[in-house]
């Protein structure tokens, strides 16, 4: 069977299962390799994309329901080359990471920005909850947040 | 073998319309009868799949996915809350995030609105949907469970030509062995004056499954006594149950936190726990007099 996706914006095809997880789409297929399929059980939020710009799991997300929809990873949060806020503001408090939670977090902090972009520290703490990262702190990463709130 | 829905000519709106019926398949169902209809004709083949939170997981339990899924997050009345001054009903597709969204100003459903809001995280929440949690046979943790006990809630189950509304006690016994082809459609909670609470007590403060949860109702008189009180205690045995003792225990008495909580160490000696890996079975039973004191404190301040 086909499944069509639109994929930051470029409309995409997969010959897959239906029930293949959404991450395994995007990292296999069209090669994606943001989202990471870390616990494929929602607890990570390592695999975390935009699916019509609510953050969502794509290790939980059949790729066939991801039709229709508007799916944007964390490579195509930055356009034509431009930080967003909450990507300059990470870079500028030092609060990047390996690579292999950082990106969840980054699509979490963009979608709590957008609905919330007076979000306060408990707001940004409270939807980081579902992004683990077992190597170090998230304090840094909290203050980025703030700077981006009060950079807006 | 059914007739693959997929094929037929009144369901094309449904994604995977490309399989053949020997291929696995999502049928995304646009109305209630369309889903109804593709989970008769699938049969024991065929699932509904809801936020897929569970599903999903299939193989991490090394269980095998269905060879068909109707898939009924986007029929209209399944995604609906009704408040009305009698009742609430709830589609059985609202999501956790949507169910503690809507009932956040109703203090009489605290408990359930706690129970949605609190459960996994940001992310699970926007997914996992009420029907699931209670038509999960397998998933001995879920919040909602004990929640809707000590509510009262009725669950409303739709197969072709027939509709059924029974107790959620009667649900939970008869839910292992559910025909293929029903669906619950609906939760159906009466309005009443009560104080309400949830306690759960995960290892972490988010993402964890919880140990164990005590959810509570009671309805308190002039004086402050308790007429009427619901328990529900979920996570600790495979399936969430009254603890109908401790219920009449309280009966007739102020409701004291810390005398219910003693009430509740004489009485925690009928529960058998479950053992997991992540938990032993005793700990689990431990420490339900400490969350019936949590929630008698909560439901007082409610």
């Amino acid at each position: 069977m086909v499944v069509n996706l639109t994929v930051n914006g470029d409309r995409r095809s997969s010959a897959a299962d239906p029930i293949t997880p959404l991450v395994d789409i995007l990292r296999e297929e069209f090669h994606l390799t943001g989202a990471k399929p870390v616990c494929r059980e929602g607890f990570c939020g390592a695999c975390m994309v935009l699916v019509d710009g609510a953050p969502t799991l794509s290790c939980l997300m059949p790729a066939a329901l991801a039709e229709d929809c508007e799916i944007r990873t964390v490579e195509g949060l930055a356009v034509g080359g431009t930080l967003t806020p909450i990507q300059a503001a990470l870079e500028d408090c030092d609060a990047v990471q390996c690579g292999m939670c950082f990106p969840g977090m980054v699509v979490t902090l963009t979608h709590l920005l957008t609905v919330e972009p007076g979000a306060t520290r408990d707001d940004i703490r409270a939807a980081l909850t579902g992004n683990i990262c077992r190597c170090t702190g998230y304090e840094r990463i909290v203050e980025a947040a703030l700077l981006a709130v009060a950079v807006k | 073998m059914p007739a693959h829905p997929n094929h037929r000519a009144d369901r094309t709106e449904g994604t995977g319309a490309a399989n053949t019926p020997s291929a696995r398949s999502i049928y995304v169902a646009r109305s209630l009868p369309a889903a109804i209809d593709a989970l008769d004709e699938y049969g024991s083949a065929g699932a509904p799949f809801a936020g897929g939170t569970w599903i999903m997981r299939s193989p991490i339990r090394h269980e095998p996915h269905q060879p068909h899924y109707v898939a009924i997050g986007k029929i209209p009345e399944l995604t609906a809350i009704r408040i009305d001054a009698g009742i609430v009903e709830v589609g059985a597709a609202v999501t956790h995030a949507a169910l503690a969204s809507a009932l956040a100003d109703l203090p009489e459903f605290n408990v359930l609105a706690i129970a949605a809001g609190r459960s996994a995280n940001p992310a699970i929440r926007a997914m996992a949907t009420i029907g699931g949690n209670l038509s999960t046979s397998g998933f001995a943790a879920a919040d909602c469970v004990p929640a809707l006990l000590c509510l009262e809630a009725e669950v409303e189950i739709s197969s072709r030509g027939d509709q059924a509304r029974i107790g959620l006690e009667r649900f939970l016994q008869i839910r292992p062995t559910l025909e293929p082809g029903r669906l619950l459609t609906r939760v159906i909670l009466p309005r009443r004056v009560r104080n309400t609470a949830h306690a759960r007590l995960p290892l972490r403060k988010a993402g964890d499954y919880p140990a164990a949860i005590v959810s509570l109702a009671v309805s308190l008189d002039a004086a402050a006594r308790v007429q009427a009180a619901r328990i529900a205690v979920g996570s600790v045995e495979p399936v969430a149950r009254r603890w109908q003792r401790l219920e009449a225990a309280l009966v007739g008495r102020p409701l004291d936190p810390a005398q219910a909580a003693e009430v509740a160490i004489g009485l925690a000696d009928e529960f058998t726990g479950r053992d997991s890996v992540e938990l032993p079975a005793w700990y689990r039973v431990s420490v339900l007099p400490s969350l019936v004191r949590r929630a008698a404190v909560a439901a007082l301040d409610t």
